[in-house]
């Protein structure tokens, strides 16, 4: 798997510049789907309880494993826009180091219009896939630092 | 930017109004498809058939998939209609970008249709009960506005235990209303009527009072300690069904809760309010004690061949894979219960909510329950785990203005607690298996 950058902001202005050229919602909803599609299918195993993320009318799944000491993400959903969303959450935090995805800070959502446009219920859920992640890493960082390895 | 293609007489439209294939789509507020008169029209309501498809949602990213799921196909024709063209013509844009083939807008409801009393409307039956943000606001700066009669207003901020949310910022001139203060805490049913008649007093709250009730959805997670603390709106139904029971005779809901005041960029404030306790609430309480069923009345609707007993809760807790709530331990259902969905789990409500969490649209409600057998003719009870979801559900069947509406109060806490009731578990067999689960 390549290195992912060195700076989590790189990639956010990336993806803040791709969808600066789209003018109109269905523009930037479709750019969500193609992210959604792009995402390699979820094993049996991610799309199990133990990864669901609670509250989600349609289940969203993300899973990390600690490897060298960073988060390697992966996720799933089967609503395409909620794959989109991890789609894009992923390709900002996938491969960080826990501290670095608890001081991201993830300003790629307001500057697409993310957090703002989508509908209070789906913004709702993409604020739960945030949380989930941060949780992971905090779980990690905690396990670390009282000297066990988690997972 | 796409022309709009078609534009439609008032004439053209009535001749059109019985065609099976017409989708007809009311781009205004939610709350003027109920029945309010935002621009003074002459008559409120909506077109009969018309679906409600507010401009607001437009802005979402996902509104494309907020018009599926209403079943508004590419296919067939497509006329939409607004309080003006500001309105209708970016959401038949949106349908033409979308690629919908055949698109049109009907610009005369004000002037001609709301105007001329033979063309139909239809609205809900309570809209009143339901209100908009620009009409609480209205109340509560000049203490008046259309539909109120006048006298004392009580907004409420209702929430779970959870007073910081209501400190972290509450509607001006709102009191923290704790759901604590009418349900009793081992049951998690209605007080007794002295506690309710306290409580109510304490508030400020007579029967005459108008009582506007609201909470803030903010993400309840099932694995929190206290996941109700995070479903405020929930909160505020529930308050709404049990000051229904006591008697508060002018009770209403902001439609959408928190969410809808902040989406209408009116300001929050951490302000405490000052709160004027009554001497006398002024009549009995319960007055409406039909409202609520409790467990001999429930099991005596389950053998009644006019009753329902209606289950608002989630597939996996009807089917018994969980029972919905941290502290309940026996999962199923009560036999003989309709399935009435209501969401993700016990803390969501989507087939009761639009996505900006203002109730959904009546008809689409009332088509799920007819579907599962839950019509209007019957008496309807319905119940959750303690009976929020429940008085949420009720509260749209009292807005529709049903007879015979209730919440049984006990729910799934009270039946599961004695082990003589019987419990059933797995997906039941076709024939009882009203509630359709996408």
């Amino acid at each position: 798997m390549p290195e992912p950058p060195a700076c989590s902001d790189e990639v956010q202005l990336a993806i803040v510049r791709e969808m600066s050229g789209l003018d109109d919602a269905l523009a930037r909803y479709e750019y969500l789907i193609a992210q959604g599609d792009a995402l390699p299918p979820g094993t049996g195993e991610l799309r199990s309880e133990r990864y669901a993320i609670p509250g989600c009318q349609v289940s969203v799944w993300i899973r990390a494993e600690l490897e060298d000491g960073r988060l390697r993400l992966s996720g799933d959903s089967d609503a395409r826009i909620n794959r989109g969303m991890v789609a894009l959450l992923l390709r900002v935090l996938d491969g960080r180091t826990p501290a670095e995805i608890l001081t991201a800070d993830l300003s790629f959502l307001d500057r697409t219009g993310l957090r703002t446009q989508l509908s209070p219920v789906r913004a709702n859920g993409l604020a739960a896939m945030v949380e989930r992640i941060r949780a992971y890493a905090r779980e990690q960082l905690a396990a670390s630092s009282s000297g066990r390895a988690s997972r | 930017m796409t022309e709009i293609a078609k534009r439609l007489s008032t004439r053209e439209l009535r001749d059109r109004l019985g065609d099976p294939r017409l989708q007809l789509i009311d781009a205004r507020p939610i709350d003027a498809y109920n029945g309010w008169r935002l621009r003074q029209e002459a008559r409120g309501g909506h077109i009969p058939g018309a679906r409600a498809l507010p401009l607001k949602w437009a802005a979402y990213l996902d509104w494309i998939e907020i018009a599926r799921a209403k079943g508004i196909g590419p296919d067939a024709p497509v006329v939409v209609y607004g309080y003006d063209a500001g309105e209708a013509d970016p959401v038949a844009r949106a349908f033409s970008r979308a690629g919908y083939v055949d698109v049109a807008v009907y610009g005369d409801f004000v002037a001609k249709w709301s105007a001329d009393a033979r063309l139909p409307l239809e609205s809900l039956p309570r809209y009143r009960h339901l209100v908009p943000a620009g009409w609480l606001r209205e109340v509560l700066t000049r203490g008046t506005a259309p539909e109120h009669a006048g006298g004392p207003v009580v907004l409420c901020h209702a929430h779970y235990q959870n007073r910081g949310d209501y400190e972290q910022g509450h509607i001006p001139g709102a009191l923290e209303l704790d759901t604590n203060s009418l349900e009793a805490p081992d049951t998690w049913n209605r007080r007794s009527p002295a506690e309710v008649r306290e409580a109510l007093e304490k508030s400020g709250i007579t029967r005459d009072t108008t009582v506007v009730l609201y909470g803030r959805f903010s993400f309840p997670d099932n694995r929190d300690a206290f996941p109700g603390s995070s479903a405020g709106q929930l909160a505020a139904f529930r308050c709404a069904f049990i000051m229904l029971w006591a008697g508060v005779t002018d009770v209403r809901i902001l439609n959408g809760g928190l969410q809808s005041w902040l989406d209408a960029g009116y300001a929050v404030t951490t302000e405490e309010s000052e709160i004027r306790p009554v001497a006398d609430f002024g009549g009995d309480i319960p007055a409406a004690p039909e409202l609520a069923v409790d467990l001999p009345e429930a099991k005596a609707m389950l053998a009644a061949d006019d009753a329902n007993l209606v289950c608002v809760r989630s597939w996996p807790e009807y089917i018994g894979e969980v029972s919905g709530y941290h502290y309940i331990e026996r999962k199923g259902r009560i036999p003989g219960a309709v399935f009435a969905e209501c969401g993700a789990d016990a803390y969501h409500m989507e087939h009761y909510r639009n996505l900006d969490h203002t109730s959904r649209e009546y008809g689409e409600i009332a088509a799920e329950w007819r579907a599962a057998g839950i019509t209007p003719d019957r008496h309807n009870a319905f119940y959750c785990g303690t009976g929020w979801r429940g008085s949420e559900a009720f509260f749209n069947a009292w807005l529709m203005g049903w007879p015979r509406v209730s919440v049984y109060d006990g729910g799934w806490f009270e039946w599961s607690s004695d082990p003589a009731n019987p419990i059933e578990t797995g997906i039941p067999a076709p024939a009882s298996s009203l509630g359709v689960h996408a």
